[in-house]
């Protein structure tokens, strides 16, 4: 056992002490995460969608959210305005008009291959599972980082609750522990959503590609967007007209800290070090004489 | 002293270490913003702002307002600014010599020539242009970005023109304006009957065979490219008309050309073809050639193109001359299998087909269908002898009778979603009935469309008929798409999503508003198909998160749960 591994388990030992586990749900149900070898994720095919929301609709139900009303009337006033996911619904259509007619563009969590909310994450109550899934545990502090760091602006908070959440899609994690598929892919009536491991969606994506150039733009969203996310994006139009933001780089999220959170104990050891060393090399022979005796012998010892 | 060097070096070499820690951590990349510029109206205004000259351009672009410069100047004439040739020839060129190479030499020759203009009409006491910098290269131009839209010469200009000058001269002169650079006697020469196009040899940015490489290296020496070419051509010969008096002859105004408007393959399906004594029907057939030949209707493709060159992309020659069976460096190395069947060519006759599978009646079925040689790759011994039959006739294409597929099922009842809405009735005839109609409409589609069951296939697809015990009975849909979600194979279209993908693609694709995703008319989207069911699942109002909230008790059916 090295020294760290020590630290952490002393440090966990006396969290768990105080806190009576509150701070540490992970270790109850890490084991059937293990399994997982690969991030799943859900490719998203915006040509063949049509607007109906039944995937909303779905996944209020399985998540015990307002289910929301999807009759055609209100479709058609709903698909107007343009909606932000919130605390009561994990995934959201948008209607967006370009050159190829109307495009429909179901919009929720990205589940990034390194999520910058749980990088953000104080207590790792937002977390990435082996199996790709980014979820939110009870353990949170409310801090919001989480929706700060979001490139996607997806984390919501419930303002309005006593006991307030961060709520958002979980790509359906409690049904995928029991072996089942998400909610709205299961629902959909024409196979926009393909759920699988991330390397067969991916391929998936790039053979419908292939097989159709001039159908669909040559990307898919979300292969390097900020180092991969698990939901994978086709369209027919430039993603930029269909509200998805090109100016984010393939950098992974947290990499943009890690990087300064590195280099913030080494400049604080490195720094003062530098600096007397600077001094000794500066300081005259002379001057070194006023100082302490013992040094002043050393000096000469080293003349010799 | 020695160990004061040591403190020394180390504690440098720890602000180095330190520099480049910050260096690597704060230098992010930087986005860029890039505002466009609108196009403005060109308004016969030129935009001088010559970037394959200077590169970025050290003062504003200058708007040049070239109607005004030909009304000052109409007494000089256009020899006042542009150079002219032998001959007479005005070369619409500006300036009119430039001195050396060198940016310098180029931006001198501009400066001199507006400047010494405007100060030589000033100083005869006529109205004059400015000379100072900023009066020219303001900066408000910086905003105006002036384009003007491709003039395009299309048939009925051409016929206008052999018409027009058969008249005035008295016989039929193609060399008036075509001609071809003989590369023996290094000039222009012009022979009966080999009339090409313009662009063959001026369009300099297409790179070209070795023959026409050649040809497009002189008129690239000598600047000729498709629009000096083209003004040359067109304005010295508007001009000496203009001269002799004659009213009817062609604009000189930059924007009566460039107009922006073009006509349409339709519009300019009355208007006669160039004549340059090609056969009407010709009959591909190659020597050595593994399949039959193909009965080939020219002229009815003339109709249906706006330019040879659409075709015909190199020269005006056959296709077989430079696309050998095996291919030659003259073809780009492109055999002439290829060369007839690429499928992504706009030359070829599979992709200017497969283009035409695109329009609004077509793609309702063809949509769905892959493109040949992709996905497809063994196509069916019917689709190859459509074209390939080895007859010297042509196949008199017949349309679909009616009577033929009356016996199909008249209403399709579709229950999948059952639990939450009344069976859709899907009226099978009818939609046949409008197929057969569409297909006897259109010219192509007579022509391969040879039977009713090839309609058939449009929802019917991907069947192999020749492996099918009951050849008269095209496969339900069910017999292929699974009902439930396979997670093994989540690629594989299942039943719901079959039935979805395959009404709203083809009402989508063919623009019927009715079931169609981008319709929002109450009842004509979901309602459409969709009747809610009477004494269905029954809502109950419910109060959740303080709102009232519809909750519907409906279990989705047919789809697999895991629990």
């Amino acid at each position: 056992m090295d020294r760290r591994n020590f630290l952490k388990i002393f440090g966990s030992g006396v969290a768990t002490a105080a806190t009576g586990n509150l701070l540490n749900p992970a270790k109850t149900n890490a084991s059937e995460d293990n399994q997982a070898t690969e991030f799943y994720g859900i490719l998203v095919d915006t040509t063949r969608c049509i607007g109906c929301r039944r995937c909303e609709k779905a996944c209020a139900e399985a998540n015990g959210l307002p289910v929301p009303d999807i009759d055609e009337l209100t479709n058609k006033s709903v698909l107007e305005k343009m909606r932000r996911t919130s605390d009561t619904q994990y995934t959201i259509i948008n209607r967006y008009d370009t050159e190829k007619g109307p495009i429909y563009v179901p919009k929720r969590c990205m589940h990034c291959n390194q999520p910058g909310c749980a990088a953000a994450c104080l207590v790792k109550a937002m977390r990435k599972r082996p199996s790709g899934h980014v979820t939110w545990d009870a353990n949170c502090i409310g801090c919001r980082l989480c929706m700060v760091s979001c490139p996607f602006d997806i984390p919501k908070f419930e303002y309005t609750k006593a006991m307030p959440r961060i709520q958002k899609c979980n790509l359906c994690y409690d049904r995928y522990k029991k072996g089942g598929i998400p909610a709205c892919v299961e629902v959909c009536p024409t196979q926009v959503l393909v759920f699988g491991t991330r390397r067969q969606i991916l391929e998936e994506g790039k053979r419908r590609i292939a097989a159709d150039p001039d159908k669909y733009v040559n990307h898919i969203y979300g292969e390097y967007e900020v180092g991969g996310t698990s939901h994978l994006y086709l369209s027919s139009v430039p993603f930029e007209q269909i509200g998805f933001r090109k100016d984010l780089g393939t950098v992974p999220y947290p990499e943009y800290s890690t990087g300064f959170l590195f280099a913030v104990p080494f400049i604080f050891v490195l720094w003062p070090i530098a600096m007397l060393g600077i001094n000794r090399a500066t300081k005259k022979d002379d001057e070194s004489g006023h100082g302490e005796n013992h040094e002043n012998k050393e000096h000469e010892k080293g003349k010799h | 002293m020695n160990r004061k060097l040591i403190y020394f070096l180390v504690s440098i070499a720890y602000l180095i270490l330190i520099a480049i820690g910050l260096y690597g951590v704060y230098t992010v990349e930087a986005t860029l913003h890039v505002k466009e510029t609108p196009v403005a109206e060109p308004q016969n205004k030129i935009s001088i702002a010559h970037t394959e000259i200077f590169g970025k351009l050290e003062r504003p672009q200058v708007i040049f307002d070239h109607g005004k410069h030909v009304e000052a100047m109409k007494a000089e004439g256009c020899a006042a600014c542009h150079p002219v040739k032998k001959d007479n020839v005005i070369s619409f060129d500006f300036p009119k010599k430039v001195k050396g190479k060198s940016k310098t030499d180029a931006m001198n020759a501009f400066h001199d020539e507006c400047i010494e203009c405007h100060k030589k009409q000033s100083s005869e006491n006529k109205k004059s242009g400015p000379v100072t910098c900023a009066d020219c290269h303001n900066k408000k131009n910086d905003k105006i970005k002036i384009k003007y839209p491709i003039a395009e010469f299309d048939f009925s200009y051409h016929d206008k023109h052999v018409r027009k000058l058969k008249e005035k001269i008295g016989k039929d002169d193609c060399g008036q304006c075509h001609h071809f650079y003989s590369l023996e006697e290094k000039k222009l020469v012009y022979k009966e009957g080999t009339e090409e196009s313009c662009y063959y040899c001026h369009d300099l940015n297409k790179k070209r065979g070795p023959e026409l490489t050649a040809i497009t290296k002189v008129s690239a020496e000598k600047g000729l490219t498709i629009k000096n070419a083209s003004h040359q051509q067109c304005l010295n010969c508007h001009l000496k008309y203009q001269k002799q008096g004659d009213k009817e002859t062609g604009p000189t105004e930059c924007i009566k050309c460039h107009t922006g408007k073009y006509k349409t393959v339709e519009e300019l399906s009355k208007v006669s073809r160039p004549d340059r004594k090609q056969k009407d029907r010709i009959f591909i057939s190659v020597e050595n050639s593994k399949m039959k030949g193909v009965p080939f209707d020219h002229k009815n493709h003339e109709m249906t193109s706006k330019t040879c060159r659409s075709c015909h992309h190199e020269t005006l020659k056959a296709c077989k001359e430079c696309h050998t069976l095996t291919g030659k460096p003259e073809g780009n190395g492109i055999n002439l299998a290829n060369a007839y069947h690429q499928v992504f060519s706009e030359h070829s006759c599979t992709g200017c087909h497969n283009k035409n599978k695109q329009t609004k009646e077509c793609a309702g079925c063809h949509y769905a269908i892959p493109v040949m040689d992709v996905d497809s790759l063994n196509p069916k011994k019917d689709t190859c002898n459509t074209c390939h039959s080895g007859q010297k006739e042509k196949y008199s294409a017949a349309p679909i009778p009616m009577s033929s597929v009356e016996k199909v099922k008249k209403e399709i009842e579709i229950k999948v979603l059952e639990n939450e809405y009344e069976p859709s009735k899907f009226p099978h005839l009818e939609v046949i009935k409008k197929l057969v109609k569409i297909s006897n409409d259109n010219k192509m589609a007579t022509y391969f469309h040879r039977n009713a069951k090839t309609l058939c296939e449009g929802c019917h697809h991907r069947s192999n008929i020749s492996a099918e015990a009951q050849q008269d009975t095209p496969p339900n849909c069910k017999n292929c798409h699974m009902v439930a979600y396979d997670r093994k194979n989540p690629n594989k279209t299942r039943l719901l999503s079959a039935y979805h993908r395959q009404c709203v693609g083809c009402h989508d694709q063919m623009q019927i508003k009715k079931g169609s995703s981008f319709n929002f008319e109450e009842g004509d989207r979901c309602g459409a198909c969709h009747k809610k069911k009477v004494g269905g699942p029954a809502e109950i109002i419910t109060m959740k998160n303080d709102r009232v909230v519809k909750q519907n008790t409906t279990n989705i059916i047919n789809v697999w749960h895991p629990e």
